[in-house]
């Protein structure tokens, strides 16, 4: 047992904790909801519990319920398809799932707990990967980015909830007796209306969601207090923009992943990062270019996957990352990921993923999926498809939109999507 | 194209993407914000909005850079020439 208390929650608390939709929930609305769930779990014998939900309730509730009995926590996706939720909840022997309905699993204990949270990446055809954190290195991180500034801070939860973004807010709230709001419409007006009912004064986005934002964001709208970028490359228009909007505000943009957690933080308002943090211990991070790539050395690294072979973490314990590093100057700029990536808004999408799902649509006989540039978002996903002869275009075309939409995250469904009659093949055997 | 027919190319454009969704026609005109709202397209369509308007008006207003715009009017204004 961790012991009640240590999430810092305690029954009886007014103060309030999370704003969604319309409901505010409070520290002590928390403590009695965790409260209950570790009765549960420890009449159950849980040792590995799983949060599906998008709710900050079940988030936060899990993560305390975990955190009092010792037990494993599986944080899942809700847009991951149930085959593999199914398939994680097997193979760890995964005995509760946390949702509106929490409901007991068929599965028992597959041995001693060790009080780890299990996030995971998006995965559509390939099964997700699964890095573990331990809870005391996501809290203490919260806790030292906690300076006076973030106390009682109100968060508008852009990212995620269950993305190691997402989950870092919502634990920054919770260190900070601060408040998480999220919207129930995750559009950039239902951001913003969420934002101003509730005073929001701490953004933490992508740049893509700050481009979205400031198109709809007014002058007086919001008196914001920080701004953080991370997920992507911070461009210097967008943060020039968003200086000249909010001057009050402090703009700090970070480079964080799941991988490796938080890795450096930088606040001069000025794109990348100095080039002397390369080889130099910062914010007790080390990082070096190996062959034009960033490696990371961090004590908030994640164990390892537990699920994938390909580990990234090398045998000199760096960690090798897939951004492309670009020193100018005294100045070092993250300039993209590796070549296949398609980055839309800080999301990474593999196109083999997608091609793989529209390849098993009905009628579709051959799919390319590849990145396309614009302004705002980066890139978007398009697709060509040549479908079987004789079926109506329009109809097909219709019909395996749905499909993408129904069962693909929405960064990954492709924005530019064409019918076509056939897909050039490269000497090299390769599409496009 | 005069910013008339770059509002009637939007119109187009939104429509299909929105028909795409399977979500009903919007009345669009030069005052309607594009994330405002009114409209239910998300900053991903919006992205592909503009993709799509470089193509079919032949230059890219934001080569040099992102331009504020907000209404459906003020991104035709930036298309238009």
């Amino acid at each position: 047992m961790s012991g009640a208390g240590a999430f810092g929650l305690e029954a009886g608390d007014a103060t309030p904790l999370v704003a969604h939709a319309s409901a505010i929930l409070s520290r002590g609305d928390f403590a009695t909801a965790a409260e209950a769930l570790t009765a549960k779990m420890t009449a159950a014998g849980v040792s590995r519990l799983m949060v599906h939900s998008d709710n900050p309730f079940d988030i936060l509730r899990a993560i305390d319920a975990a955190n009092r009995t010792g037990a494993d926590l599986f944080i899942a996706h809700t847009n991951l398809p149930e085959t593999h939720i199914d398939a994680v909840v097997k193979k760890f022997g995964v005995q509760m799932i946390v949702a509106a309905n929490d409901r007991a699993t068929e599965e028992s204990a597959v041995g001693a707990a060790s009080g780890l949270i299990y996030m995971m990446t998006s995965g559509t055809t390939g099964a997700p990967k699964i890095a573990s954190h331990s809870l005391n290195a996501l809290m203490s991180r919260a806790k030292a980015a906690m300076h006076p500034g973030n106390r009682g801070a109100k968060w508008l939860l852009t990212y995620q909830p269950t993305g190691f973004a997402g989950v870092q807010v919502q634990l920054t709230a919770v260190v900070g007796r601060g408040v998480v709001v999220a919207p129930e419409q995750r559009t950039p007006a239902g951001f913003l209306e969420a934002a101003k009912a509730n005073g929001v004064t701490q953004i933490s986005a992508t740049p893509t969601f700050w481009r979205a934002f400031l198109m709809v964001i007014r002058p007086g709208d919001l008196n914001l207090r920080q701004i953080t970028l991370g997920g992507e490359a911070a461009d210097q228009s967008t943060l020039d923009r968003i200086k000249k909007a909010f001057p009050e505000a402090r703009v700090t943009h970070i480079y964080a992943s799941t991988e490796a957690g938080v890795v450096f933080s930088v606040h001069d308002g000025r794109e990348g990062f100095p080039a002397e943090w390369l080889e130099t211990e910062t914010q007790g991070v080390t990082m070096r270019v190996s062959d034009g790539f960033l490696h990371i050395r961090t004590p908030n690294a994640m164990g390892g996957y537990v699920s994938d072979t390909a580990q990234p973490k090398l045998d000199d314990g760096w960690l090798a990352t897939a951004d492309r590093v670009e020193i100018r100057g005294d100045r070092a700029f993250i300039v993209g990921r590796d070549d296949s990536t398609i980055n839309v808004a800080g999301s990474k999408v593999y196109p083999l993923m997608v091609e793989q799902f529209l390849l098993r649509q009905a009628g579709v006989i051959e799919a390319h999926v590849y990145g396309v540039s614009n302004p705002i978002s980066g890139q978007l996903v398009a697709a060509d498809v040549v479908i079987e002869p004789g079926l109506d275009p329009a109809a097909t075309r219709s019909a395996i939109l749905a499909a993408c939409r129904e069962n693909l995250a929405q960064y990954q469904v492709p924005r530019a999507f064409k019918v076509v009659d056939a897909i050039a093949v490269r000497e090299s055997g390769k599409k496009g | 194209m005069t910013e008339a027919q770059v509002l009637e190319q939007i119109t187009a454009i939104v429509q299909r993407m929105l028909e795409d969704k399977g979500v009903k026609a919007a009345t669009i005109e030069a005052d309607t914000e594009l994330l405002g709202g009114a409209i239910n397209i998300d900053s991903l369509d919006l992205a592909m909005l503009v993709r799509e308007l470089e193509d079919v008006v032949g230059h890219d207003p934001f080569a040099e850079g992102f331009i504020e715009f907000r209404t459906v009017g003020e991104l035709a204004k930036l298309y238009a020439k």
